[in-house]
């Protein structure tokens, strides 16, 4: 493989690190010249990296390569990864549009919150493309220490940097179990590439002290990932950080950062891990029922918007993971049509978060009964939540349905009839708190008539086009079944190929 | 030729939903014209399917085809034969009525109010003609997003919230299960389509799980005797329009469904099960039309009495022969008519008064001759008297019954001596005896609207009273095709 392929391959990546770099320079000189007035770089800068989010698109979705290694196997390009960082980019300019105003209203006026931002992205995307153990744990860190800051970027708040603490604590630990695991590995086989350990571990081993070694690195790999995804033994950190962090970061943390873990753990179930992986079904499963069952149950007491968003997602965590504990085919790609039309959900409903805001006293939304009875003022507004959480709580033929319903399709295939009985009966309870919600915009009866102010024209695009979409995703669902589908049937084709050929 | 016409019918009310949105909010009068032009043409379409529809075959007719999730092997299947064109029909017959009924009572966001109502009616009409088991579950549940609204948002009181969490959560848990059981019947049969289904026989063990998980779904929906409980919450508190749909058109859709679903695809369930239906059915008839006598709302009255119709109805249906199954669909028909219409006119006395209770009213018949007039009749039909449509479906019904279990029929007889009991009680509590102004000073004689939106009603329970062959002979054929299964 020449120099030159391997820069064409990795170029979206390449392109956006030197473009931050200019980012940073043209933001460090700007700011601080005095002939300029000290500008406030966030808008200018908010839409300088949509320019580049959207050329980056551009590069990923027209790479001329489809199948390449780069850089001495650090790195993969196929379609799997092509078509999910498409995927990320796209969300990670949602949650940039949507977040245009709020740092104007909030007066958080540090421009190096769009470029940690990029950065984040920037790790999420070699995180996707990574093909050796080292670079999978490189990108991790890269990603998480952004998200820390951004976590803690709002910093007269105490809850603000008690998030960020919290989140950077916690990540640090499990990122050093990951690091232990991926370490393990290294030491029981000496073996840094994805490829070569597939190929080793296909030969099955027969030592088992080996085994037994890659089992339990395997299990530390697993803590470390379910950390990320905020699965339920370890997701005590994602209500503090939802309702702390600042409503923009939120919106990137509950949408983007997952969909690269589960795109890793995508890469490790096809790679050789699949039998390893395999003796912790149990654990997959245990995860996600608990997930479900403790987002569900969560969800039913809170107050605040943000933290039931937190629970809702660790609840839609766990439907992943049962499509990602079937161990098929069919459950990985259900579970990837339900993240991509999950992060629909997230980025519109957060749009909401930040958009609402009274008119008087400029506050946001933070507790769930601010929203009482807001079809009186803003009838589209009401319309729009409603079609949204109807879809989030499943209700067909939103496009919420469809997701559940690949995810119940894949259950009853495996034949685990208990698991589908009670993840089927725990989405009837969360319809409640998600119900509760449109009950508080169109039921409730207020005599406090609050105005709001309208949603400008960025958001209201972002939520017509989304609400429309999952309205009508059921008429024609076709083309995101197949795009997913053909993208894993790829990642697939492409291990056989490097196997035996 | 025929190809599109089932759909041109489901597109109408669409088409209607479409142009409300381009009406501006304040122009009322625009907007309840369109919705009621709108659900008109949709009527008389649907009359004209039943004019071109051919009794003499139990296929389904006007079917289409589109290729939905073929992937998946599912596809967008419609197509209706005798029975589900009698639901279609009511469907279409109903929803311009309830558009007319609320024609002043509605005063808050008329345009969402009457979207609602035409987007429900295309969605019952997807749910009586698809053929698809998975189409059939996704409109099934689907209903509940338009219904919880206007329960919730025109209901009357506070306690509607309660209502609407009832009515949403109750059926949700129910179907939830019935998608199970389809999910399961698309891994054995490798298909969800209505045709192939039926054709496949399951091993008995199977079918026993299978109808138990469909049965949930649709008893939830009927409502059958233990699961009642969200029926009577949900009648009183939703707007008059929503009572009358929710009556006519949304139980028939759990009736409906253990014909066309619970019955025709597993026999051998529906025959293992048939005592514990006629237990419940039993119950149900007793139990109901006792606790009707000492409701104190009048809507109550009339939502309990509907828990015991729907008691007769499942009691004809797994009578499993031609006068059951034909009974109980001309009882559900009937039941369209008259709950709706007792639910109307309970509307009228709510618009003026603003009170459903009974102690407020006596002795209207002095004053309100002409709506005394209707609740009577009414109430007759109610309690199935000769020459109504009530009459007809109750008496094959019994006839049905009384082939396979006499003891379930002297039961469920004692059924209609309660129901002439609360029918009588109510009406003589409200239309005659003494008239007290001390509540209620004033009252209106019903207005020339209103009469015409009981006429047809009345024109309806008479006819089909005194002709039934009209209904019977679409249904023949496709009932005998559902029996030859069994």
């Amino acid at each position: 493989m020449s120099f030159k392929v391997e820069l064409i391959a990795m170029a979206p990546e390449i392109f956006l690190i030197s473009i931050i770099q200019y980012l940073i320079i043209y933001g460090v000189i700007c700011t601080t010249s005095s002939h300029l007035n000290y500008p406030i770089l966030v808008n200018n800068l908010s839409w300088l990296s949509l320019q580049v989010l959207f050329f980056l698109g551009l590069m990923t979705s027209y790479n001329p390569l489809t199948y390449t290694l780069a850089f001495n196997d650090l790195l993969i390009l196929d379609e799997f990864s092509s078509f999910i960082k498409t995927i990320i980019i796209v969300a990670t300019a949602c949650t940039i549009l949507i977040s245009l105003k709020y740092n104007h209203f909030e007066r958080i006026n540090a421009f190096e919150s769009i470029i940690l931002l990029l950065l984040a992205v920037t790790g999420i995307l070699l995180l996707i493309s990574s093909f050796n153990l080292v670079s999978i744990y490189l990108a991790i860190e890269l990603q998480s220490f952004c998200l820390y800051i951004l976590a803690a970027l709002n910093r007269t708040s105490e809850f603000s940097t008690e998030a960020g603490l919290k989140y950077f604590v916690l990540g640090a630990f499990s990122s050093g179990l990951l690091l232990f695991g991926l370490s393990l590995i290294y030491g029981f086989t000496g073996i840094l590439n994805l490829g070569d350990l597939f190929q080793f571990l296909s030969v099955s081993p027969y030592n088992v002290y080996v085994i037994n070694g890659i089992n339990l690195a395997s299990l530390f790999i697993l803590v470390g990932l379910l950390f990320k995804l905020s699965a339920v033994p370890f997701h005590l950190w994602a209500p503090d950080i939802y309702e702390g962090a600042p409503t923009t970061t939120t919106a990137f943390f509950a949408s983007v950062p997952k969909i690269g873990i589960l795109a890793l753990l995508t890469r490790f179930a096809y790679l050789g891990f699949y039998d390893i992986f395999f003796s912790w079904q149990e654990l997959f499963v245990i995860s996600a029922i608990c997930s479900i069952l403790l987002g569900t149950f969560g969800a039913l007491m809170q107050l605040k918007l943000k933290r039931l968003l937190a629970y809702s997602a660790i609840g839609h965590m766990g439907f992943m993971l049962i499509g990602f504990s079937c161990g098929c085919f069919e459950g990985i790609h259900a579970t990837f049509v339900y993240i991509v039309l999950y992060m629909m959900m997230a980025i519109v409903s957060f749009t909401f978060l930040l958009g609402i805001y009274q008119k008087k006293k400029l506050t946001r939304l933070h507790y769930l009964k601010d929203l009482t009875i807001l079809t009186n003022s803003n009838p589209l507004i009401a319309l729009s939540i409603a079609f949204v959480f109807f879809s989030m709580a499943g209700i067909p033929p939103l496009a919420g349905f469809f997701s559940k319903m690949f995810l119940f399709i894949v259950a009853i295939q495996s034949s685990m009839y208990t698991i589908a009985i009670i993840v089927v009966l725990t989405s009837v309870i969360s319809c409640f708190y998600y119900i509760r919600v449109i009950k508080l915009v169109f039921f409730d009866t207020s005599y406090l008539w609050v105005p709001l102010v309208r949603l400008d024209r960025e958001k209201s695009i972002m939520v017509s086009v989304i609400t429309t979409f999952l309205v009508c995703f059921a008429i024609y669902p076709l083309p995101i079944i197949y795009s997913v589908q053909n993208v894993l049937y790829f990642i697939v084709r492409n291990q056989f190929d490097l196997f035996y050929t | 030729m025929f190809n599109s016409l089932l759909s041109v019918l489901i597109l109408i009310p669409l088409c209607g939903v479409f142009l409300l949105f381009f009406i501006h909010e304040k122009n009322a009068v625009a907007v309840k014209t369109t919705a009621l032009v709108f659900s008109l043409i949709t009527f008389f379409y649907s009359i004209f399917l039943w004019i071109l529809f051919d009794h003499s075959t139990a296929r389904f007719q006007f079917t289409e085809y589109l290729e939905w999730l073929w992937s998946y092997n599912l596809y967008f299947f419609i197509g209706v034969d005798g029975i589900s064109l009698l639901f279609i029909l009511l469907t279409t017959f109903l929803i311009p009525l309830c558009i007319l009924s609320s024609w002043s009572s509605i005063k808050k966001s008329l345009k969402e109010y009457y979207s609602y109502f035409l987007l429900m009616e295309s969605l019952l009409i997807c749910v009586f003609s698809s053929l698809d088991l998975i189409v059939f579950f996704i409109f099934f549940e689907s209903i509940l997003i338009p219904m919880y609204l206007i329960i919730g948002f025109w209901g009357s009181r506070t306690r509607k919230i309660k209502a609407g969490f009832q009515f949403f959560l109750y059926t949700l848990i129910g179907s939830v299960l019935m998608l199970l059981a389809i999910f399961v019947i698309y891994f054995e049969t490798g298909t969800t389509d209505y045709q192939l289904v039926s054709n496949f026989t399951f091993s008995d063990r199977r079918q026993i799980l299978l109808w138990l998980a469909f049965f949930m779904s649709f008893a939830i929906k009927v409502p059958m005797m233990p699961f009642h409980i969200w029926l009577p919450e949900a009648h009183v508190e939703a707007p008059t329009a929503g009572s009358v749909v929710l009556a006519g058109v949304l139980l028939k859709m759990g009736t409906y469904g253990l014909l066309r679903f619970s019955i025709a695809l597993f026999p051998q369930g529906s025959l293992y099960f048939t005592p514990l239906v006629y237990t419940m059915s039993v119950i149900a008839v007793i139990y109901t039309s006792l606790t009707t006598l000492r409701q104190i709302d009048l809507k109550k009255i009339i939502a309990y009495s509907s828990v015991a119709h729907m008691g007769f109805v499942t009691i004809g249906l797994f009578a499993l022969n031609i006068q059951g199954l034909e009974g109980s669909i001309v009882i559900m028909l009937s039941h369209g008519f008259v709950s709706s219409a007792l639910f109307l006119c309970i509307g009228v006395l709510y618009e003026r008064h603003h009170t459903r209770l009974i102690k407020y009213y006596t002795g209207v018949a002095q004053v309100i001759p002409l709506f005394s007039i209707f609740f009577f009749f009414f109430s007759m039909a109610n309690l199935g008297f000769p020459g109504t449509s009530s009459f007809v479906g109750e008496f094959l019904t019994l006839v049905g019954v009384f082939e396979s279990n006499t003891s379930v029929t002297f039961l469920a007889a004692t059924g209609m001596v309660l129901g002439a009991a609360y029918s009588l009680w109510l009406c003589n509590r409200i239309l005659f005896g003494k008239l007290t102004t001390e509540y209620i000073s004033q009252y209106t004689e019903i207005n020339r609207r209103e009469f015409a939106v009981l006429i047809p009603l009345v024109f309806c329970t008479l006819f089909f009273g005194v002709y039934p062959e009209l209904i019977l002979d679409s249904l023949h054929m496709s009932v005998t095709n559902i029996l030859t299964k069994i």
